[in-house]
């Protein structure tokens, strides 16, 4: 079996072409229909009989009986992503119709991220998981967090938006990629996932363990890969929209052609939400009211069978406005803030296919995100902050892909990038230039076995050079039962906030300074005699390395029934020189100056596991599971000398021992979720309930020793429930409710869950409506 | 702003007990016993949250261990200072007496010595006995909750304007001494320290 192809699909086709036989006629009148579980034809499917012969399905899935059988003749129906089925020729005289059944867990779905060539997630020798459309507009989510948060083995935390947590690392270190290009845009370190819409998604690819080995910086913990849809129909114009609680409200249209190779589809969102109050007692709502807006529009042209031209292109806006209590001489002030941001990107690419051999990929990436926040006084308007951020960024990466032979695929890319950013709280207009280079080889030794290895070298103005290699094998032991591990480095180059910053925090006095400006602004407090002592060797200054890691992760896929599968990784990182601010100088104020320095050295270990049985045509129960252990390592030495303290609840000081170290704030030790689908076919209704629990987690230091060692700075374990009901009409329109959070599960300490929801929406597809 | 300082445990309570050996001697052990200050206000400066410059100065609070209780000006018999999280001792820069101070790293109640390692300070040019800043001294400021929490397992420790050791836990700094995790720092008011301490009167470095 071919695992690795670069014109996948046909290949295998051509391959069996070759024993191809001539149809014969005698049994034109019996047609038969290949069709997948939800009734839609399955175009890609071949059928397959005798010594490796076969015939394809036309271009609605349909195929003839051949004169070459006889009743008795088995066939065998085959198309990727489903179960094989065997059938009788007997029996498709009778019933005229087959249906396959997609593979479970979705095994079956081709990724790109891990590899950046298409594979199939079943044989991929590292641990990465599929959601599809289906598995998306069950969540009921409007925004990429509400799909997220459903998944094993992530969480949403708040932090400067809503931020993704992989394997127990923070947004900082995940690199989210839209159709295979980064989406830039952090604040303090976290990618909002409120800022992508998904009724445009066709699948999200979820990559763990880190990834430089071809993603270069930030593909730390791993990869979320966002692939927005193609246009597949001749005409199409879709309008969907959702209702739901706190006046939030979604629509999406969608117009799209596919003719004489020229493909387009145009995207329009509007989302709006009247946000929430958790806390009414405090000036300002929890969730700030906001407006956004996604324009996006995907051009593809196949001007012959050698190439290929796309053009991507996205636009967003996001207008809050919310209020805040300013505590000023002891006297609370209501102050009116006014946020934006704004982003866009344009991405074009160029295929060229000189032969079945190679493809050679050419791919522009421009992206511009900025922000503004203004903080006024409600009373008399007087400005009390204006903060304003605009960085752009720009790549332009070139890709070949050789297979040399069938079991050898070749990948080299090459690429270099320009960034700049410019700020309210940075001088000037600040650049960073990078190159990089990366080769990777796809390799299949022998039937059972299959290995992806590579290396990648970046180049950065400002930290250095940075190797990444990163080995990945699987071998198979049958069909049922397959292990995988994998091994790599994964590193995040120090962001503009750390090298750059220069901020004066006016009312408390402190000054922090990124690591490029600290021997300045050290020099020039000095001349104003405002340096009381400088606390560590200014020679130490400004060399800011990049944070980086090792990681393993290991498990295996067991799938001893087409029903059945069971799907395990262990996974351990080991991260050093993270970036931490630390005191540079004492002042004369008594307040200090801050920089960043390389300090924390960190583990997160753990295991994800995930059971999916399904039961029958039209029910499915899965179950997951995912066990986090972190530490910071530093902590623990402090810890083995003696020298952290805590307070017991009668105020007495003793030292924290091992025992009460809980590891990092925000990694919950036990998570898990369970869901039961059911989906009728014939009626089109379909349901998805789903259990999400989230264990208790260390929501920050209550007893001033600043690491999480007390009962008190545990928020509890929340279990929600989430149930979406739907019922699709035969001509295409699908009716849709449900709610989230069933059981108002509340924490204060988590700002991004408001409680029960509930949702109510509908899809309208037009050119299924009236063909 | 004379605020008022509740006193607190103010009995030295004095046992006496007799050791019993052959030459019949009688020792007056004194058992010291730790004296807890509550709600010592001692508000900051006033200060322009834009341009930085301080609006209105506010006056240090002077302490006295010995006496156990405010003194009025800085030309008195003190030893330490309050105002906003600074603390000052009572010699250099600050004043004019004899008080040092140092930071100790251990558990007050297990603390039955200061130890000899530890180089007492007056507040100099080159920084005061206690540092400031969140970290550096008594405190750590988490500038995400605004919240200003003593550092549990340091210890102040003083040398009165008199000569004698005095040992400190800062137990809060917001009124009426409230457990960490309910302190809201925009209802709870700041700059009202809590404090034990415990004073060696006979001149001697054991507590």
């Amino acid at each position: 079996m071919i695992r690795f192809n670069l014109n996948k699909g046909s290949v295998i086709i051509t391959g069996l072409l070759m024993f191809f036989t001539c149809e014969l006629y005698g049994n034109e009148n019996h047609i038969v229909h290949v069709l997948d579980s939800k009734g839609k034809p399955i175009i890609h499917a071949l059928v397959i009989w005798g010594e490796n012969q076969a015939i394809g399905v036309d271009g609605s899935g349909y195929f003839h009986l051949s004169e070459a059988w006889d009743e008795n003749t088995k066939i065998e129906i085959h198309a990727m992503g489903y179960d094989s089925q065997t059938v009788i020729v007997r029996d498709l005289i009778k019933k005229s119709v087959v249906v396959l059944q997609e593979k479970i867990g979705q095994l079956g779905e081709v990724v790109v991220a891990a590899t950046r060539t298409d594979r199939s997630v079943e044989n991929l020798p590292m641990p990465v998981t599929v959601i599809s459309q289906e598995k998306i507009r069950e969540t009921g989510g409007m925004r990429l967090s509400d799909v997220l948060r459903e998944q094993t083995g992530l969480q949403v935390v708040a932090n400067h938006g809503a931020g993704l947590q992989m394997q127990g690392l923070s947004s900082d270190y995940i690199l989210i990629l839209l159709d295979g290009e980064p989406l830039i845009g952090r604040t303090a370190g976290t990618f909002d996932l409120d800022r992508l819409a998904v009724s445009n998604i066709e699948r999200i690819e979820i990559l763990r363990g880190p990834s430089s080995a071809i993603y270069g910086s930030e593909a730390m913990a791993g990869i979320i890969n966002i692939i927005t849809k193609n246009s597949t129909e001749k005409r199409s114009a879709t309008i969907e929209s959702r209702f739901r609680s706190f006046q939030t409200f979604d629509l999406s249209t969608e117009v799209g052609f596919n003719e004489n190779d020229w493909q387009a589809l145009a995207y329009y969102n509007r989302f709006s939400t009247a946000g929430y109050d958790l806390n009414p007692e405090v000036i300002g709502r929890t969730q700030t009211p906001y407006t956004a807006h996604t324009g996006q529009l995907k051009m593809g042209k196949k001007f012959s069978d050698h190439w290929d031209a796309r053009i991507f292109t996205r636009t967003y806006t996001e207008d809050a406005e919310n209020t805040l209590g300013i505590m000023q001489d002891g006297l609370i002030q209501t102050g009116r803030m006014e946020g934006n941001r704004r982003d866009f990107n344009l991405n074009p690419t160029l295929q060229f296919r000189p032969n079945d051999q190679w493809l050679l990929t050419l791919r522009g990436m421009s992206s511009v995100f900025q922000t503004r926040s203004r903080t006024e006084f409600m009373e008399d308007g007087s400005l009390l902050d204006l903060q304003e951020f605009r960085q752009f960024y720009h790549r332009t990466e070139f890709q070949s892909d050789y297979q040399f032979n069938p079991n050898n695929l070749f990948t080299l890319g090459a690429g270099h990038l320009i960034e700049t950013v410019e700020a309210t709280r940075y001088n000037d207009l600040n650049r960073f230039d990078a190159a990089y280079l990366f080769i990777q080889h796809q390799w299949e030794p022998q039937e059972k076995w299959n290995m992806v290895s590579g290396i990648r070298a970046d180049l950065h103005s400002q930290y250095g050079g940075r190797l990444s290699p990163k080995v990945s094998a699987l071998y198979t032991f049958s069909d049922a039962f397959s292990w995988q591990a994998s091994v790599g480095a994964g590193f995040k180059a120090p962001d503009f906030r750390q090298l750059l910053l220069n901020f004066n925090n006016a009312s408390a006095g402190y000054y922090v300074f990124g690591a490029n400006l600290v021997q300045e602004g050290i020099s020039r407090l000095q001349e104003q005699g405002l340096v009381n002592q400088v606390l560590l060797d200014p020679s130490g200054f400004g060399t800011l390395e990049a944070e980086h890691s090792w990681a393993l992760n290991t498990g295996f896929r067991w799938n001893p029934s087409k029903d059945f599968l069971v799907q395990a990784n262990l996974f351990r990182n080991q991260i050093s020189n993270l970036i931490e601010t630390a005191p540079v100088a004492r002042l004369t104020s008594g307040q200090n100056a801050f920089s960043y320095f390389n300090v924390a050295r960190v583990v997160t270990q753990g295991a994800e596991v995930d059971v999916t049985h399904r039961l029958g045509a039209a029910f499915q129960v899965s179950l997951g599971y995912m066990f986090l252990d972190t530490r910071d390592l530093d902590v623990l030495d402090r810890i083995d000398q003696g020298t952290i303290f805590k307070r017991d609840e009668s105020n007495r000081t003793r030292r924290v021992t091992r025992s009460d170290y809980g590891g990092l704030f925000n990694r919950s030790r036990h998570s898990g979720n369970i869901k039961l689908n059911y989906s009728e076919v014939n009626t089109g209704i379909s349901l998805a309930l789903r259990g999400i629990y989230r264990g208790t987690f260390g929501f920050g230091d209550v007893n001033g020793n600043l690491i999480l060692d007390d009962p008190s700075e545990y928020a509890p374990g929340i279990l929600s429930w989430n149930l979406t009901l739907s019922k699709t009409f035969q001509n295409g329109i699908l009716l849709e409710t449900g709610g989230l959070n069933l059981t108002n599960q509340m924490n204060i300490h988590d700002p991004l869950n408001p409680g029960r929801t509930f949702f109510a929406g509908m899809r309208l597809p037009f050119h299924q409506m009236f063909p | 702003m004379k605020n008022s300082i509740k006193y607190v445990c103010l009995s030295l309570a004095v046992a006496m007990s007799v050791a019993c050996n052959d030459d019949a001697e009688v020792h007056p052990v004194v058992e010291l016993e730790a004296v807890t200050v509550e709600n010592l206000a001692a508000p900051n400066d006033v200060i322009d949250r834009t341009t930085g410059t301080v609006t209105e100065e506010r006056p240090f609070q002077y302490f006295s261990f010995e006496s156990n209780g405010l003194v009025g000006s800085v030309e008195a018999d003190w030893d330490v200072a309050f105002k906003g999280t600074t603390i000052l001792v009572n010699s250099g820069i600050s004043g004019p007496g004899e008080a040092k101070g140092a930071v100790v790293q251990g558990i007050f109640d297990e603390m039955e010595q200061i130890p000899a390692s530890i180089n007492l300070q007056s507040d100099g040019e080159n920084g005061l006995a206690i540092p400031t800043g969140s970290g550096n001294g008594w405190y750590n400021y988490n500038p995400a909750t605004n919240i200003v929490s003593p550092i549990p397992g340091r210890v102040l420790v003083f040398q009165t304007n008199r000569g004698n050791m005095v040992k400190v836990e800062i137990l809060s700094y917001y009124k009426n001494n409230p457990p960490l995790s309910s302190v809201d720092p925009m209802a709870s008011p700041s700059a009202h320290y809590t404090f034990r301490y415990v004073l060696q009167p006979d001149g001697s470095n054991t507590f």
